[in-house]
């Protein structure tokens, strides 16, 4: 399967209790496609992320990644559960997560939050990782922070970090959940700019955001949930410029 | 010399030709503590983990466990175990009579070591239990194995923020470890109340125990200010005025 995409999701719902919130939502992201996912509070956009690497179970619906099926069974609740752990914990090193809250260990430095992933989950010798974790910090122009506690960072600082610890386990797809929400406006630039660096350089990214700037500026790809179904989807140009539904006029009206 | 002495209320001279005898009580009270702290927080790891977890079977029985022996004096638990066991014929025929239970050491280090367990195990797994969940979703999201998170992870975190609440339970401990003098044992107290019955002097012995837990608890004191300063950097206000000065205390 050569050709895969390298993410697949094949009509994802997820209910909490009574509460559907994904509600059958398909995606593909080829090779290089930066999809920006856009949606008011409630929409489901975070929930539906955190379905992909299952730090929230789906109640149905397939995840592929890079071809390969993220294998699932029922439970005799009629729960959907992994087959093999094992498979689930690879697969989530191969798509590596930025949070909101950043994340960070905060009992570790910056150097060892970013070596944690490639000594302990992919077994790479320690100077090596070493390494490639100060070209990671240097490409997020934080080198002279090795040393530093999380703490003891500017939350901008913090989640360049956390996205050098993400980019440090070479992943397929990089899962970003609004990664700017939780910074002050000063802070949020140093963090797309870097961003937007990794959708250069061809990465495939989800990212869950606020910043239609972003959006239309860097995404190939964006998508428009409105109560955990997709609501429009297309090219950045077109569906921000001439949105064909209401939702999505109202969603970007309530944003300017 | 003497007529310094004199000044003194209390018969320094007893002291000074008995504090082998005390020197002796503080090697019996710091061995009983401290090796009942060591075995009583080994126990208390897996218990905490698996009070943590809400494990369906283990959960409630550990609980009961903490239950009872924070629910009760660590004197009322010594005298069970020391002269409650020994009433039963079964006990004194068993191969634990001789040489274990019927030692007040092995009674009041068993005793020592549960209690300290139970209140370690509540501790650690409160301290487990506020790990930020975000932290926890990160190393899920990384790869992490539920064992791999716990050990990089959720215990080296939660180990850290005990300290300064363990440093209280090591003080009680100390301080509780006294109960060792009530069933015949030499600790610093004992020998105070050994002293104190033999010339019929409160002060001499009693001044002389509180002077030496006194000091035993600024050592402990000191240790956790250093334990804090190694393990808790991140916790401390970064300093300023030495900015480009990489911070001390990254373990690689």
């Amino acid at each position: 399967m050569i050709d895969a995409p390298a993410l697949q999701v094949n009509d994802l719902y997820k209910s909490f209790g009574d509460n559907a919130v994904i509600k059958g939502v398909s995606m593909d992201a080829s090779r290089g496609d930066v999809i920006s996912i856009l949606g008011a509070s409630g929409s489901g956009k975070s929930t539906f992320l955190r379905c992909l690497n299952l730090l929230e179970t789906p109640d149905s619906g397939d995840v592929f990644l890079a071809g390969e099926k993220m294998a699932m069974k029922r439970n005799r609740r009629g729960h959907q559960v992994p087959v093999d752990i094992r498979q689930v914990e690879k697969m989530r090193s191969r798509m590596a997560m930025v949070f909101q809250g950043f994340n960070l260990w905060s009992h570790m430095t910056v150097l060892d939050n970013v070596l944690e992933g490639p000594i302990y989950v992919q077994n790479v010798a320690k100077a090596e990782a070493k390494e490639k974790a100060y070209a990671m910090l240097e490409r997020v122009g934080l080198s002279d922070r090795a040393k530093y506690y999380p703490a003891h960072l500017s939350g901008g600082q913090q989640q360049r970090v956390a996205i050098a610890r993400a980019l440090v386990m070479e992943p397929d797809v990089m899962l970003f959940d609004e990664p700017t929400s939780a910074l002050d406006p000063e802070l949020v630039g140093e963090v797309l700019e870097v961003m937007s660096n990794l959708a250069k350089e061809g990465r495939t990214m989800l990212v869950v955001t606020h910043e239609i700037a972003f959006a239309r500026d860097v995404s190939t790809k964006t998508v428009f949930l409105h109560q955990g179904e997709i609501c429009e989807e297309g090219p950045p140009d077109e569906i921000l410029k001439s949105p064909k539904t209401e939702q999505l006029t109202t969603f970007l009206s309530r944003l300017s | 010399m003497d007529a310094v002495l004199s000044y003194i209320p209390l018969d320094i001279t007893l002291i000074a030709e008995n504090f082998d005898r005390f020197l002796y009580g503080v090697w019996t009270t710091l061995v009983l503590t401290f090796l009942a702290l060591l075995v009583g927080g080994l126990f208390a790891i897996p218990m905490a983990i698996a009070r943590a977890s809400k494990h369906w079977l283990l959960n409630p029985i550990i609980w009961s466990f903490t239950y009872v022996f924070r629910g009760s004096p660590l004197l009322v638990q010594t005298y069970l175990i020391y002269f409650g066991l020994g009433q039963f014929e079964a006990v004194r025929e068993s191969w634990l009579w001789d040489p274990i239970l019927s030692s007040a050491w092995w009674c009041a280090f068993i005793a020592f070591s549960l209690n300290t367990a139970a209140y370690t195990t509540e501790l650690l797994r409160g301290s487990i239990v506020d790990t930020p969940s975000g932290e926890v979703e990160a190393a899920i999201a990384l790869g992490h194995s539920y064992y791999k998170r716990l050990r990089r992870v959720v215990l080296p975190s939660a180990f850290r923020r005990m300290i300064p609440a363990y440093s209280n339970e090591v003080i009680f401990m100390l301080h509780g470890s006294v109960i060792a003098s009530t069933i015949t044992l030499q600790d610093i107290l004992g020998v105070g109340r050994w002293l104190n019955g033999r010339y019929y002097l409160a002060y001499e012995g009693f001044i002389t125990a509180a002077l030496l837990y006194f000091l035993i608890v600024l050592c402990i004191t000191q240790l956790f200010r250093l334990l804090e300063r190694r393990y808790l950097p991140h916790l401390r206000e970064r300093d300023t005025t030495t900015d480009s000065a990489p911070l001390p205390g990254s373990i690689r």
